[in-house]
Protein backbone atom coordinates (compact mmCIF):
# COMPACT_ATOMS: atom_id res chain seq x y z
CA UNK A 1 0.00 0.00 0.00
CA UNK A 2 1.39 3.60 -0.61
CA UNK A 3 2.89 4.84 2.57
CA UNK A 4 1.05 8.02 2.94
CA UNK A 5 -1.97 6.48 2.24
CA UNK A 6 -1.07 3.71 4.95
CA UNK A 7 -0.41 6.51 7.69
CA UNK A 8 -3.61 7.60 6.97
CA UNK A 9 -5.95 4.63 7.52
CA UNK A 10 -3.57 3.70 10.48
CA UNK A 11 -4.09 7.11 11.79
CA UNK A 12 -7.91 6.97 11.37
CA UNK A 13 -8.14 3.61 13.39
CA UNK A 14 -5.89 5.11 16.05
CA UNK A 15 -7.83 8.30 16.04
CA UNK A 16 -11.06 6.52 16.15
CA UNK A 17 -10.69 4.78 19.22
CA UNK A 18 -9.12 7.49 21.08
CA UNK A 19 -12.23 9.83 19.81
CA UNK A 20 -14.58 6.83 21.42
CA UNK A 21 -12.39 6.38 24.88
CA UNK A 22 -12.29 10.20 25.18
CA UNK A 23 -15.80 10.96 25.19
CA UNK A 24 -18.41 11.29 26.90
CA UNK A 25 -21.03 12.60 24.23
CA UNK A 26 -23.18 9.44 23.22
CA UNK A 27 -22.56 11.15 19.58
CA UNK A 28 -18.82 11.36 19.47
CA UNK A 29 -18.65 7.65 20.78
CA UNK A 30 -20.20 6.27 17.88
CA UNK A 31 -18.85 8.81 15.11
CA UNK A 32 -15.00 7.31 16.61
CA UNK A 33 -16.73 3.54 16.19
CA UNK A 34 -17.36 4.65 12.46
CA UNK A 35 -14.25 5.80 12.02
CA UNK A 36 -12.16 3.08 13.09
CA UNK A 37 -14.36 0.80 11.17
CA UNK A 38 -13.95 2.58 7.65
CA UNK A 39 -10.43 2.46 8.60
CA UNK A 40 -10.28 -1.00 9.64
CA UNK A 41 -12.03 -2.59 6.24
CA UNK A 42 -9.36 -0.78 4.12
CA UNK A 43 -6.43 -2.63 6.37
CA UNK A 44 -8.29 -5.64 5.97
CA UNK A 45 -7.37 -5.44 2.11
CA UNK A 46 -3.80 -5.34 2.63
CA UNK A 47 -2.93 -7.93 0.10
CA UNK A 48 -5.44 -7.40 -2.84
CA UNK A 49 -6.82 -11.43 -3.25
CA UNK A 50 -10.53 -12.49 -3.36
CA UNK A 51 -10.50 -13.70 0.48
CA UNK A 52 -9.45 -10.26 1.46
CA UNK A 53 -12.62 -8.58 0.10
CA UNK A 54 -14.49 -11.47 1.29
CA UNK A 55 -13.38 -10.76 4.69
CA UNK A 56 -13.57 -7.25 4.64
CA UNK A 57 -17.15 -7.55 2.94
CA UNK A 58 -18.49 -9.59 5.64
CA UNK A 59 -16.72 -7.37 8.44
CA UNK A 60 -18.40 -4.28 7.06
CA UNK A 61 -21.35 -5.57 7.11
CA UNK A 62 -21.61 -6.99 10.48
CA UNK A 63 -20.31 -3.74 11.85
CA UNK A 64 -22.21 -1.10 10.05
CA UNK A 65 -25.48 -3.15 11.07
CA UNK A 66 -24.18 -3.45 15.14
CA UNK A 67 -23.50 0.43 14.50
CA UNK A 68 -26.96 0.95 13.10
CA UNK A 69 -28.48 -0.61 15.68
CA UNK A 70 -26.12 1.51 18.09
CA UNK A 71 -27.49 4.71 16.87
CA UNK A 72 -30.93 3.70 17.01
CA UNK A 73 -30.18 2.69 20.80
CA UNK A 74 -28.91 6.34 21.26
CA UNK A 75 -31.50 8.12 19.41
CA UNK A 76 -34.23 6.06 21.51
CA UNK A 77 -32.12 6.86 24.72
CA UNK A 78 -32.64 10.83 23.84
CA UNK A 79 -36.22 10.81 23.82
CA UNK A 80 -36.32 9.41 27.50
CA UNK A 81 -34.11 11.13 29.81
CA UNK A 82 -33.81 14.18 26.71
CA UNK A 83 -29.83 13.93 27.32
CA UNK A 84 -26.41 13.09 25.37
CA UNK A 85 -23.78 12.48 28.28
CA UNK A 86 -22.85 8.80 28.70
CA UNK A 87 -24.24 7.55 31.96
CA UNK A 88 -25.83 4.48 33.04
CA UNK A 89 -29.73 4.90 31.86
CA UNK A 90 -31.93 3.65 33.60
CA UNK A 91 -34.64 2.47 30.80
CA UNK A 92 -33.93 -0.75 30.25
CA UNK A 93 -34.86 -1.07 26.57
CA UNK A 94 -32.55 1.24 24.66
CA UNK A 95 -29.77 -0.31 28.07
CA UNK A 96 -30.43 -3.91 25.76
CA UNK A 97 -30.44 -2.23 22.67
CA UNK A 98 -26.86 -1.12 23.01
CA UNK A 99 -25.67 -4.11 24.88
CA UNK A 100 -27.02 -5.92 21.42
CA UNK A 101 -25.22 -3.86 19.16
CA UNK A 102 -22.19 -3.50 21.22
CA UNK A 103 -22.14 -7.48 21.52
CA UNK A 104 -22.31 -7.36 17.37
CA UNK A 105 -19.14 -5.29 17.50
CA UNK A 106 -16.97 -7.84 19.92
CA UNK A 107 -18.03 -11.03 17.93
CA UNK A 108 -19.78 -12.75 21.37
CA UNK A 109 -22.54 -15.50 20.79
CA UNK A 110 -24.60 -15.54 19.01
CA UNK A 111 -22.88 -13.21 16.56
CA UNK A 112 -19.50 -14.86 16.27
CA UNK A 113 -19.94 -16.19 13.08
CA UNK A 114 -17.91 -13.84 11.42
CA UNK A 115 -14.49 -13.56 13.28
CA UNK A 116 -13.07 -17.08 12.38
CA UNK A 117 -13.77 -16.02 8.87
CA UNK A 118 -13.09 -12.78 8.91
CA UNK A 119 -9.48 -13.45 10.75
CA UNK A 120 -9.12 -16.39 8.23
CA UNK A 121 -9.22 -13.71 4.94
CA UNK A 122 -6.66 -11.42 6.19
CA UNK A 123 -2.61 -11.67 7.26
CA UNK A 124 -1.50 -12.12 10.22
CA UNK A 125 -0.44 -8.48 11.04
CA UNK A 126 -4.35 -7.56 10.11
CA UNK A 127 -5.96 -10.38 11.98
CA UNK A 128 -4.29 -9.34 14.68
CA UNK A 129 -5.57 -5.68 14.89
CA UNK A 130 -8.84 -6.96 14.19
CA UNK A 131 -8.38 -9.45 17.83
CA UNK A 132 -6.74 -6.76 19.94
CA UNK A 133 -7.18 -3.25 18.62
CA UNK A 134 -10.82 -3.72 17.26
CA UNK A 135 -11.96 -4.98 20.95
CA UNK A 136 -10.70 -1.90 22.64
CA UNK A 137 -13.44 0.62 21.74
CA UNK A 138 -16.98 -1.14 22.51
CA UNK A 139 -15.24 -2.59 25.61
CA UNK A 140 -14.40 0.97 26.33
CA UNK A 141 -18.10 2.05 26.14
CA UNK A 142 -19.49 -0.92 27.84
CA UNK A 143 -17.39 -0.03 30.56
CA UNK A 144 -18.52 3.56 30.91
CA UNK A 145 -22.68 2.23 30.95
CA UNK A 146 -22.13 -1.28 32.88
CA UNK A 147 -24.50 -0.56 35.87
CA UNK A 148 -27.70 -0.55 32.96
CA UNK A 149 -26.73 -3.82 31.45
CA UNK A 150 -29.14 -6.19 32.13
CA UNK A 151 -27.06 -9.16 34.03
CA UNK A 152 -28.65 -12.30 33.30
CA UNK A 153 -28.52 -11.43 29.94
CA UNK A 154 -24.74 -10.52 29.49
CA UNK A 155 -23.83 -13.67 31.74
CA UNK A 156 -25.81 -15.64 29.36
CA UNK A 157 -24.30 -14.56 26.48
CA UNK A 158 -20.65 -14.82 27.86
CA UNK A 159 -21.20 -18.65 28.71
CA UNK A 160 -22.58 -19.49 25.40
CA UNK A 161 -19.61 -17.30 24.17
CA UNK A 162 -17.29 -19.44 25.92
CA UNK A 163 -18.62 -22.57 24.56
CA UNK A 164 -18.56 -21.91 20.91
CA UNK A 165 -15.08 -20.46 21.25
CA UNK A 166 -14.17 -24.00 22.85
CA UNK A 167 -16.13 -26.28 20.86
CA UNK A 168 -15.77 -24.30 17.85
CA UNK A 169 -12.12 -24.55 17.58
CA UNK A 170 -11.59 -27.97 17.91
CA UNK A 171 -11.57 -28.96 14.74
CA UNK A 172 -9.45 -26.45 13.28
CA UNK A 173 -6.03 -26.95 11.33
CA UNK A 174 -5.94 -23.41 10.26
CA UNK A 175 -3.89 -21.37 13.31
CA UNK A 176 -5.77 -17.64 12.23
CA UNK A 177 -9.16 -19.45 12.86
CA UNK A 178 -7.65 -21.07 16.31
CA UNK A 179 -6.60 -17.49 17.37
CA UNK A 180 -10.21 -16.54 16.10
CA UNK A 181 -12.20 -19.12 18.21
CA UNK A 182 -10.16 -18.32 21.15
CA UNK A 183 -10.63 -14.56 21.31
CA UNK A 184 -14.48 -15.59 21.11
CA UNK A 185 -13.92 -17.51 24.11
CA UNK A 186 -11.69 -14.72 26.21
CA UNK A 187 -14.15 -12.47 25.26
CA UNK A 188 -17.32 -14.98 27.14
CA UNK A 189 -14.29 -14.66 30.10
CA UNK A 190 -14.29 -11.01 30.16
CA UNK A 191 -18.08 -10.52 29.60
CA UNK A 192 -18.95 -12.25 32.83
CA UNK A 193 -17.55 -9.54 35.68
CA UNK A 194 -18.44 -6.40 33.90
CA UNK A 195 -21.66 -6.22 35.74
CA UNK A 196 -19.87 -7.05 39.00
CA UNK A 197 -16.46 -5.50 38.50
CA UNK A 198 -15.71 -3.55 35.40
CA UNK A 199 -12.08 -2.81 36.53
CA UNK A 200 -11.48 -6.59 35.48
CA UNK A 201 -12.90 -6.57 32.47
CA UNK A 202 -10.46 -4.15 31.55
CA UNK A 203 -6.96 -6.35 33.37
CA UNK A 204 -8.38 -9.37 31.64
CA UNK A 205 -8.81 -7.08 28.32
CA UNK A 206 -5.03 -6.30 28.82
CA UNK A 207 -3.38 -9.35 29.32
CA UNK A 208 -5.80 -10.52 26.47
CA UNK A 209 -3.77 -8.31 24.38
CA UNK A 210 -0.55 -9.10 25.46
CA UNK A 211 -0.95 -12.67 24.98
CA UNK A 212 -2.81 -12.45 21.38
CA UNK A 213 0.04 -10.41 20.56
CA UNK A 214 2.85 -12.57 21.38
CA UNK A 215 0.95 -15.04 19.52
CA UNK A 216 0.90 -13.56 16.78
CA UNK A 217 4.11 -12.27 16.60
CA UNK A 218 5.33 -15.49 16.85
CA UNK A 219 2.98 -16.77 13.80
CA UNK A 220 4.29 -13.52 12.47
CA UNK A 221 8.04 -14.58 12.21
CA UNK A 222 8.24 -17.83 10.52
CA UNK A 223 4.91 -16.50 8.75
CA UNK A 224 2.88 -19.73 9.02
CA UNK A 225 -0.55 -20.29 9.10
CA UNK A 226 -1.56 -23.75 9.41
CA UNK A 227 -0.99 -26.42 11.71
CA UNK A 228 0.96 -28.26 9.03
CA UNK A 229 3.44 -25.28 8.28
CA UNK A 230 3.95 -24.65 12.33
CA UNK A 231 5.06 -28.54 12.40
CA UNK A 232 8.03 -27.57 9.92
CA UNK A 233 8.88 -24.74 11.85
CA UNK A 234 10.98 -26.47 14.25
CA UNK A 235 13.87 -25.96 12.12
CA UNK A 236 13.57 -22.36 11.52
CA UNK A 237 13.52 -21.25 14.66
CA UNK A 238 14.15 -23.69 17.20
CA UNK A 239 13.91 -20.85 20.14
CA UNK A 240 10.93 -19.92 19.16
CA UNK A 241 9.06 -23.03 19.68
CA UNK A 242 9.27 -23.34 23.92
CA UNK A 243 8.48 -20.18 23.83
CA UNK A 244 5.44 -20.27 21.69
CA UNK A 245 4.73 -23.40 23.39
CA UNK A 246 4.94 -21.23 27.11
CA UNK A 247 2.79 -18.71 25.17
CA UNK A 248 -0.04 -20.97 24.28
CA UNK A 249 -0.25 -22.68 27.65
CA UNK A 250 -0.62 -19.32 29.31
CA UNK A 251 -3.15 -18.57 26.85
CA UNK A 252 -5.06 -21.49 28.64
CA UNK A 253 -4.90 -19.97 31.51
CA UNK A 254 -2.21 -22.60 33.21
CA UNK A 255 -0.87 -21.28 36.84
CA UNK A 256 2.92 -20.38 36.90
CA UNK A 257 2.20 -18.20 34.18
CA UNK A 258 0.45 -15.12 33.60
CA UNK A 259 -2.63 -15.89 31.99
CA UNK A 260 -3.63 -17.45 34.89
CA UNK A 261 -4.03 -14.50 36.75
CA UNK A 262 -7.50 -13.06 34.89
CA UNK A 263 -9.13 -16.04 35.19
CA UNK A 264 -8.38 -16.19 39.09
CA UNK A 265 -9.53 -12.88 39.93
CA UNK A 266 -13.02 -13.23 37.76
CA UNK A 267 -13.38 -16.37 39.57
CA UNK A 268 -12.89 -14.62 42.86
CA UNK A 269 -15.26 -11.91 41.70
CA UNK A 270 -18.08 -14.53 41.16
CA UNK A 271 -17.60 -16.07 44.07
CA UNK A 272 -17.96 -13.07 46.33
CA UNK A 273 -20.94 -12.71 44.74
CA UNK A 274 -22.42 -16.18 45.52
CA UNK A 275 -22.17 -17.31 41.95
CA UNK A 276 -20.84 -20.91 41.68
CA UNK A 277 -22.05 -22.63 39.07
CA UNK A 278 -21.05 -20.25 36.26
CA UNK A 279 -17.13 -20.47 37.05
CA UNK A 280 -17.54 -24.24 37.03
CA UNK A 281 -19.04 -24.29 33.75
CA UNK A 282 -16.60 -21.86 32.49
CA UNK A 283 -13.70 -23.49 33.89
CA UNK A 284 -14.99 -26.82 32.11
CA UNK A 285 -15.76 -25.65 28.80
CA UNK A 286 -12.41 -23.56 28.78
CA UNK A 287 -10.22 -27.08 29.25
CA UNK A 288 -11.54 -27.40 25.38
CA UNK A 289 -9.46 -24.46 24.63
CA UNK A 290 -6.84 -25.78 26.31
CA UNK A 291 -6.85 -29.18 24.57
CA UNK A 292 -6.35 -27.11 21.01
CA UNK A 293 -3.82 -25.16 22.45
CA UNK A 294 -2.02 -28.12 23.82
CA UNK A 295 -2.66 -30.00 20.35
CA UNK A 296 -0.68 -27.31 18.73
CA UNK A 297 2.18 -27.69 21.65
CA UNK A 298 2.35 -31.35 20.87
CA UNK A 299 2.82 -30.42 16.94
CA UNK A 300 5.74 -28.20 17.36
CA UNK A 301 7.75 -28.90 20.38
CA UNK A 302 7.08 -32.76 21.05
CA UNK A 303 6.84 -34.73 17.78
CA UNK A 304 8.22 -35.07 14.74
CA UNK A 305 5.38 -35.37 11.90
CA UNK A 306 6.27 -37.59 8.68
CA UNK A 307 7.74 -35.12 6.66
CA UNK A 308 10.46 -35.37 3.42
CA UNK A 309 14.49 -35.48 4.29
CA UNK A 310 14.81 -31.96 2.81
CA UNK A 311 12.45 -30.46 5.21
CA UNK A 312 14.63 -31.48 8.22
CA UNK A 313 17.98 -29.31 7.25
CA UNK A 314 17.27 -25.85 6.54
CA UNK A 315 19.90 -23.40 5.82
CA UNK A 316 19.73 -20.33 8.57
CA UNK A 317 18.84 -17.38 7.13
CA UNK A 318 18.75 -14.09 9.17
CA UNK A 319 15.48 -13.00 9.86
CA UNK A 320 14.31 -9.99 8.03
CA UNK A 321 10.65 -9.40 9.55
CA UNK A 322 9.85 -7.24 11.83
CA UNK A 323 9.11 -7.81 15.43
CA UNK A 324 8.92 -5.29 17.60
CA UNK A 325 8.28 -5.71 21.07
CA UNK A 326 8.73 -9.83 20.83
CA UNK A 327 10.84 -10.40 23.78
CA UNK A 328 9.00 -7.65 26.46
CA UNK A 329 6.07 -9.66 24.81
CA UNK A 330 7.03 -12.56 25.63
CA UNK A 331 8.03 -11.82 29.01
CA UNK A 332 4.72 -10.17 30.09
CA UNK A 333 2.84 -13.41 28.84
CA UNK A 334 4.68 -16.07 31.12
CA UNK A 335 6.57 -14.04 33.98
CA UNK A 336 4.03 -11.92 35.84
CA UNK A 337 2.25 -13.88 38.16
CA UNK A 338 4.73 -13.15 40.91
CA UNK A 339 3.94 -9.85 40.60
CA UNK A 340 -0.22 -10.28 41.00
CA UNK A 341 -0.83 -8.42 44.12
CA UNK A 342 1.26 -4.84 42.66
CA UNK A 343 -0.79 -5.11 39.51
CA UNK A 344 -3.65 -5.74 41.08
CA UNK A 345 -3.39 -2.86 42.89
CA UNK A 346 -3.47 -0.71 39.55
CA UNK A 347 -7.16 -2.16 39.00
CA UNK B 1 -43.95 9.13 23.74
CA UNK B 2 -45.79 10.41 20.18
CA UNK B 3 -46.84 7.71 17.95
CA UNK B 4 -44.66 9.56 14.82
CA UNK B 5 -41.38 8.09 16.92
CA UNK B 6 -43.27 4.38 16.87
CA UNK B 7 -43.94 4.82 13.29
CA UNK B 8 -40.36 5.24 12.50
CA UNK B 9 -38.97 2.94 14.84
CA UNK B 10 -40.62 0.39 12.83
CA UNK B 11 -39.27 2.02 9.53
CA UNK B 12 -36.22 0.86 10.82
CA UNK B 13 -36.82 -2.38 12.47
CA UNK B 14 -37.84 -3.38 8.55
CA UNK B 15 -34.82 -2.16 6.96
CA UNK B 16 -33.27 -3.69 9.51
CA UNK B 17 -34.95 -7.14 8.93
CA UNK B 18 -34.63 -6.46 5.16
CA UNK B 19 -30.95 -5.91 5.79
CA UNK B 20 -30.39 -9.53 7.71
CA UNK B 21 -33.13 -11.66 5.60
CA UNK B 22 -31.53 -11.45 1.64
CA UNK B 23 -32.28 -13.56 -1.18
CA UNK B 24 -29.09 -13.08 -3.13
CA UNK B 25 -27.79 -10.23 -4.12
CA UNK B 26 -25.55 -8.00 -1.59
CA UNK B 27 -26.91 -4.62 -2.98
CA UNK B 28 -30.40 -4.96 -1.54
CA UNK B 29 -28.70 -5.48 2.67
CA UNK B 30 -26.80 -2.48 1.08
CA UNK B 31 -29.76 -0.65 0.25
CA UNK B 32 -31.36 -1.61 3.72
CA UNK B 33 -28.32 -0.13 5.06
CA UNK B 34 -29.30 3.52 3.32
CA UNK B 35 -32.87 3.01 4.69
CA UNK B 36 -31.67 2.77 8.17
CA UNK B 37 -29.69 5.81 8.22
CA UNK B 38 -32.70 7.37 6.88
CA UNK B 39 -35.00 6.66 9.37
CA UNK B 40 -32.49 7.31 12.20
CA UNK B 41 -31.99 10.70 10.35
CA UNK B 42 -35.63 11.96 10.15
CA UNK B 43 -35.96 10.26 13.71
CA UNK B 44 -33.52 12.68 14.62
CA UNK B 45 -34.39 15.52 12.71
CA UNK B 46 -38.11 15.02 14.83
CA UNK B 47 -36.38 15.04 18.38
CA UNK B 48 -34.30 17.86 17.63
CA UNK B 49 -37.04 20.14 16.44
CA UNK B 50 -39.62 18.85 18.92
CA UNK B 51 -37.48 19.59 21.54
CA UNK B 52 -36.61 22.94 20.66
CA UNK B 53 -32.74 22.18 20.86
CA UNK B 54 -31.17 24.21 18.13
CA UNK B 55 -27.88 23.01 19.03
CA UNK B 56 -28.66 19.19 18.17
CA UNK B 57 -29.71 20.62 14.30
CA UNK B 58 -26.57 19.33 13.64
CA UNK B 59 -26.84 16.08 14.65
CA UNK B 60 -29.02 14.68 11.50
CA UNK B 61 -26.52 15.96 8.97
CA UNK B 62 -23.23 14.72 10.87
CA UNK B 63 -24.93 11.45 10.98
CA UNK B 64 -25.78 11.69 6.82
CA UNK B 65 -21.48 12.65 6.57
CA UNK B 66 -21.01 8.99 8.61
CA UNK B 67 -23.72 6.89 6.53
CA UNK B 68 -22.61 8.62 3.09
CA UNK B 69 -18.40 7.34 4.07
CA UNK B 70 -20.18 4.14 4.71
CA UNK B 71 -21.78 3.51 1.50
CA UNK B 72 -19.36 4.34 -0.08
CA UNK B 73 -17.09 1.78 1.24
CA UNK B 74 -20.01 -0.79 0.83
CA UNK B 75 -19.80 -0.07 -2.85
CA UNK B 76 -16.51 0.03 -3.21
CA UNK B 77 -16.36 -3.73 -1.39
CA UNK B 78 -19.51 -4.31 -3.68
CA UNK B 79 -17.29 -3.48 -7.26
CA UNK B 80 -14.26 -5.75 -5.65
CA UNK B 81 -16.95 -8.08 -5.16
CA UNK B 82 -18.11 -7.96 -8.38
CA UNK B 83 -14.60 -8.31 -9.98
CA UNK B 84 -14.32 -11.30 -8.98
CA UNK B 85 -17.49 -12.95 -9.78
CA UNK B 86 -19.20 -11.08 -12.06
CA UNK B 87 -22.30 -10.75 -10.01
CA UNK B 88 -23.09 -9.59 -6.22
CA UNK B 89 -24.96 -12.84 -5.28
CA UNK B 90 -23.92 -13.22 -1.44
CA UNK B 91 -23.69 -17.06 -1.49
CA UNK B 92 -20.59 -16.73 -3.88
CA UNK B 93 -19.00 -15.71 -0.56
CA UNK B 94 -17.92 -18.82 0.37
CA UNK B 95 -13.81 -18.72 0.27
CA UNK B 96 -13.41 -18.88 3.89
CA UNK B 97 -15.67 -21.49 5.64
CA UNK B 98 -13.94 -24.03 7.10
Amino acid sequence: MNPLAQLVIYSTMIMGTLITSLSSHWFLAWAGLEMNMLAFTSILIKKANPRSTEAATKYFLMQSTASMILMMAITLNNLFPGQWIMMNNPNQLTSLIMMVALVMKLGMTPFHFWIPEVTQGTPLIPGLLLLTWQKLAPILIMYQIYPSINTNILMTLSTLSIMAGSWGGLNQTQLRKILAYSSITHMGWMMMTLVYNPNITAFYLLIYIIMTSTMFMALNLSSNTTTLMLSRAWNKLTWLMPLMSVTLLSMGGLPPLTGFLPKWITIQELTKNNNFIMPSVMIIMTLLNLYFYLRLIYITSMTLLPTSNNTKMKWQFENTKPTPLMSPLIVLTTLLLPMSPTILTMF
Amino acid sequence: MPIIYMNITLAFIISLLGMLIYRSHLMSSLLCLEGMMLSLFIMNTLMALNMHFPLANIMPIALLVFAACEAAVGLALLISISNTYGLDHIHNLNLLQC
